[in-house]
């Protein structure tokens, strides 16, 4: 019942905003909707952690503790978006950078997107989960366009093509796994279900899976920004709206990660864990290595953070192919913590171009001096994604390089150091010339108003605290990771 | 089958076959060309005027280029013997060819290169520009057209292992599902292509016109005169009827004499210039239909037929 | 016996004529002659599923064969039209590689296609199976044509390949996956056309042309 609300509220809110058309307080529909997703997530968790509950009578959708954790990020990280959004809706619809349909538009392809996203979660079969990322990746192609400048446009139409191709190769990954589980005997309602696929992937064929999750993979990783599908993750999540990004870089791509999670546990049972592994650590290092190099060269602040997130993919991705209960614990808790502080990040961005009407690092050089509440929130999160305690990546990261230590992976892991050191020199330069360099005779002590500052406070808040209190993550953290590890 | 067989009826077959091609190739060119006329609304030549302009062309004084050497000379009469003895080693009447070895593929794509380099040679031989630009052309159109031949034909031949036309004449015979395979539909397009563009048809060239700067075979033959065009002429028929009798044959072996019964050679007869006449008609009427393609647009043409050919063996391995 | 011969003929026939439909998209110049490669396709599309679902007497992929038809032959050759005659320079001009080039890769394609389902084939047994490589070398030129053409048009017929290839192979290994998949993959197709004319069109209205070497914007 609790978990029928998750998927609800998003798409009441998707059709409430079009009803009643552009109002100043009608975004917060939508902070309401995800509020509630949140609040619905943390409830089954707690609740019903480590049994499997079907929604609806149809067998589409379940939710077990993986889901429900997933969920509780998706909640999380929309909250901060839409809270976000309606600053954002406004400041746009009284430049008249938008129209008030546009206006509109946005509110309901953003609340679609979240509920596609809950939808991708709460499967119960890969092909409602196929079904699922593809509708992610229509709805978003229009809000990475919302702007409609030259930019915007290029950038919308390269996500497009890359992630239907993409989504092609993963329709034909999922197929092939429903050939090998039809040829194992099953039915074919059974033979696309996760449930019945972890019981009896044991008796797959090798070959076949193989191919199955090599397609999987390459399908699936160019929705998580994977080096070398990569291509697109730069441009979307710079052109895109402020709030959009936080979304896509916090949410999106640790949803598509939670896709190829599952598949690598059913296709380990069956292939034995050296070919997923190689697999996964072929391309996380090629996505560490590559994003932590191109960051030396950025000049503008979303730019910068799209190649942080393929940076941070890369890490997870890593532990991912390390398998067992320690790293998988730190990808999930690392998807939540990069989740919150990209968010942060992304948004003040977003009021960062409000405030000064750019997103270089130069041009709007002396931050800190020149609005300190925002140039305090920027430094803050860029704390928390370099992983500074008391922050959540902190632990996280920790917790992953132990996992993979456990799995004997350590020179992935000294490699996965170097470029991520590399990324840390990158980013902290690049934080250090936008706050702290300054021109004398600027405007300073600027105040940031409260309605903008108070979701990246919050997201900070909600990030610190995951850092340090094991509750109420724990027990649902265990039962989670103890889903995806044979 | 494949092996030769001097039987005097084996002999009387092929030697039936040259005959019959030396006296209908010229005709089946008029009749081609009337089929057009009436197409296009004219009432046009007969159909015998193909052999009123050889005899013609034969009573007329021979001349040839004062730098010219052995090869303009030659290539008339290598032009004629090379397609001759093809249609002697083909399997066209009779699924059993009088060659001591038999019928086989390659020597067959082999004489007619032979024709078509002869050619090409005599051109360059006049040492003008116009005969090293039809020259040129040809090759160009050769170099991509032959291998897409040999290709297309071993299409057919791969699953059978043996590169000899008898046996894919008789497995086409014994094949119940003629043309409802890929491998032989793509050979079939790549087939007609090549023959469109070596007997110098529309779309590659044009055979009602007589201007050398945009022909490829006008420019070739502009310095020949007298018997050695009429040669050349008698040439061009033959191969045009050949390479139209091998399609037929390949594709659409009913008809052909596989014993030697008393009737079989009359009806292989009959039919044999049934289908030929056919598809002539049909060449004809399909180049009512098209334009000229620019020079430049005839090697994507050939590439294209060489991918077709190509296609065709590997549907023939991945079906087989 | 000679039912099952001719059906696997028919099916043969039209696995084939899915690679052939790609080729000529490839061959072709005009915009009008690609989207008529792209109906053909279509039609051999539906046909395989048609002659399939006679074969095995699964009413699903009449159902399947049906929506093909509908969404392959009609829709999206329509909506590709449109978007041709928006900008009518949209013809291929000059290829980024040419056409007798490109025509040779086609075969190499095909060849690689080939090789790299053996291990597919070899796995599981029955005659649709062997076809697949029919399917993945249309993927691969689909993959070719994203690559080597610069025209909207030619991006939006590339996208389609992939699928088509995809939905052949999809077809022949599982004789058709459970009606939600089955919709969900045509469907998806279709959505895919719609919003890339969407952009296109908002992308014509922007730059004036439908050529993708005009967005050069973004990069590093």
């Amino acid at each position: 019942m609790v978990a029928l609300v998750i998927l609800m509220a998003p798409l009441l809110a998707a059709l409430a905003a079009p009803a009643m058309g552009w109002r100043r307080a009608m975004p917060w529909i939508g902070v309401v909707a995800d509020g509630s997703v949140l609040v619905a997530g943390l409830i089954v968790a707690l609740h019903d952690v480590n049994h499997v509950a079907p929604i609806g009578a149809a067998g589409y959708l379940r939710i077990d503790a993986l889901s429900a954790f997933m969920v509780m990020v998706i909640g999380a990280v929309s909250l901060l978006a839409s809270w976000g959004s309606v600053r954002y809706l406004r400041h746009e619809v009284d430049s008249v950078a938008c129209t008030p349909r546009q206006a509109v538009q946005y509110s309901v392809l953003i609340q679609l997107f979240v509920a596609t996203m809950l939808l991708a979660v709460t499967a119960a079969n890969i092909g409602v989960l196929w079904v699922a990322v593809e509708a992610t990746t229509i709805t978003t192609t229009f809000l990475v366009g919302h702007r409609r400048t030259r930019g915007a446009l290029e950038a919308s139409w390269k996500y497009l093509v890359i992630c239907s191709v993409g989504i092609a190769l993963a329709f034909l990954g999922t197929v092939i796994l429903y050939l090998a589980a039809q040829h194992a005997g099953g039915t074919s309602n059974q033979a696309l279900d996760w449930t019945w696929l972890s019981a009896h992937a044991r008796t797959f064929n090798p070959s076949v899976v193989r191919l199955a999750i090599g397609l999987l993979v390459l399908g699936y990783g160019a929705k998580v920004g994977l080096v070398p599908m990569h291509s697109w993750l730069p441009d979307a999540h710079s052109q895109a709206p402020a709030p959009v990004s936080a979304l896509m870089s916090g949410v999106l791509l640790s949803v598509a990660l939670y896709a190829l999670l599952r598949f690598k546990a059913i296709a380990v049972l069956s292939v034995g864990e050296a070919f997923p592994r190689a697999l996964f650590m072929t391309l996380a290092l090629l996505s560490v290595a590559l994003a932590a190099l191109l960051l030396i060269t950025q000049r503008d602040m979303k730019r910068a953070l799209a190649y942080s997130s393929t940076e941070h993919m890369g890490l997870m991705a890593l532990a991912v192919a390390a398998g067992g209960p320690l790293a998988i614990t730190g990808v999930l808790l690392h998807m939540l913590g990069h989740g919150l502080a990209k968010g942060v990040l992304f948004l003040s961005a977003g009021e960062i171009v409000i405030a000064d009407g750019t997103s270089d690092f130069t041009e709007a050089a002396g931050l800190l001096t020149r609005r300190p509440g925002l140039g305090g929130s920027f430094g803050l999160g860029l704390a928390a994604l370099l992983g500074f305690p008391p922050f959540s990546l902190f632990v996280s990261e920790i917790t992953m390089i132990r996992g993979e230590l456990a799995a004997h992976l350590a020179w992935a892991v000294v490699l996965s150091l170097v470029a991520l050191a590399v990324a840390f020199a990158a980013l902290a330069t690049h934080g250090r010339r936008l706050l702290l360099s300054s021109t004398p005779g600027e405007l300073v002590g600027q105040r940031t108003p409260a309605a903008a500052m108070a979701p990246l406070v919050v997201g900070l808040a909600l990030c610190a605290f995951v850092g340090v209190s094991t509750w109420p993550l724990g027990p649902v953290l265990r039962a989670a990771a103890k889903l995806v590890v044979s | 089958m494949t092996t030769g067989q001097l039987t005097p009826w084996v002999i009387g077959a092929d030697l039936g076959q040259v005959v019959l091609f030396l006296i209908g190739a010229p005709l089946l060119v008029g009749l081609m060309r009337s089929i057009r006329c009436r197409m296009e609304g004219r009432i046009g030549p007969p159909v015998t005027q193909p052999w009123k302009d050889l005899r013609k062309l034969v009573a007329k004084q021979r001349t040839q280029p004062v730098q010219s050497t052995i090869f303009f000379a030659s290539a008339p009469v290598v032009l004629v013997a090379s397609t001759i003895v093809a249609v002697w080693l083909t399997p066209l009447l009779s699924t059993q060819v009088s060659l001591v070895g038999g019928s086989d593929l390659f020597a067959v794509v082999f004489l007619l290169l032979l024709g078509s380099v002869s050619m090409s040679l005599a051109a360059l031989d006049t040492a003008t520009a116009f005969g090293g630009m039809g020259s040129s052309r040809l090759m160009t159109i050769v170099a991509l057209a032959e291998p897409a031949l040999l290709v297309a034909i071993l299409a057919l031949a791969a699953p059978l292992h043996s590169s000899s036309l008898s046996s894919i004449v008789v497995a086409s015979l014994h094949h119940p599902v003629w043309l409802a395979t890929p491998q032989r539909l793509l050979s079939f397009g790549a087939f007609v292509i090549v023959i469109l563009a070596e007997s110098g048809r529309l779309p590659v060239d044009n055979p009602a016109t007589h201007l050398e700067l945009t022909m490829i075979h006008e420019a070739l033959i502009l310095e020949y005169s007298g018997p050695d065009l009429a040669l050349v002429n008698l040439g061009e028929n033959l191969r045009l009827t050949f390479m139209l009798a091998l399609l037929s044959n390949l594709f659409f072996p009913w008809g052909i004499a596989t014993g030697t019964g008393g009737w079989s050679l009359p009806i292989a007869l009959v039919s044999l210039i049934g289908k030929v006449a056919v598809l002539g008609a049909l060449v004809s009427v399909g180049e009512v239909g098209v334009a000229k393609l620019r020079l430049f647009r005839v090697p994507e043409l050939m590439a294209g037929a060489f991918m077709l050919s190509i296609l065709a063996v590997l549907s023939a391995l991945v079906i087989a | 016996m000679r039912s099952d011969s001719l059906t696997s003929a028919l099916l043969a026939l039209s696995s084939g004529t899915v690679l052939v439909g790609a080729a000529v998209a490839l061959w072709r110049r005009t915009a009008r002659g690609i989207v008529r490669a792209m109906q053909l396709q279509g039609v051999a599309l539906a046909a395989t599923a048609l002659v399939l679902g006679l074969q095995l007497h699964i009413a699903l992929l009449l159902v399947t064969a049906s929506l093909m038809v509908a969404v392959k032959v009609v829709v999206i050759p329509l909506l590709l039209q449109r978007l041709v005659a928006l900008d009518p320079s949209n013809a291929e001009s000059d290829p980024v590689v040419n056409v007798p080039a490109s025509l040779v890769a086609v075969v190499v394609l095909t060849l690689v296609a080939f090789y790299a389902t053996r291990p597919l084939v070899r796995a599981v047994s029955g005659v649709p199976v062997t076809l697949a490589p029919f399917g993945l070398a249309t993927v691969l030129i689909g993959f070719f044509i994203l690559v080597a053409r610069r025209k909207v048009v030619s991006q939006m017929v590339g996208l389609l390949l992939i699928d088509n290839g995809i939905a052949l192979v999809a077809l022949l290994l599982t004789t058709g996956v459970p009606l939600l998949v089955e919709l969900g993959g045509t469907l998806d197709v279709l959505l895919v056309v719609v919003v890339l004319r969407v952009l296109a069109t908002r992308l014509h209205a922007e730059l004036g042309v439908l050529d993708l070497d005009a967005l050069k914007e973004l990069h590093d």
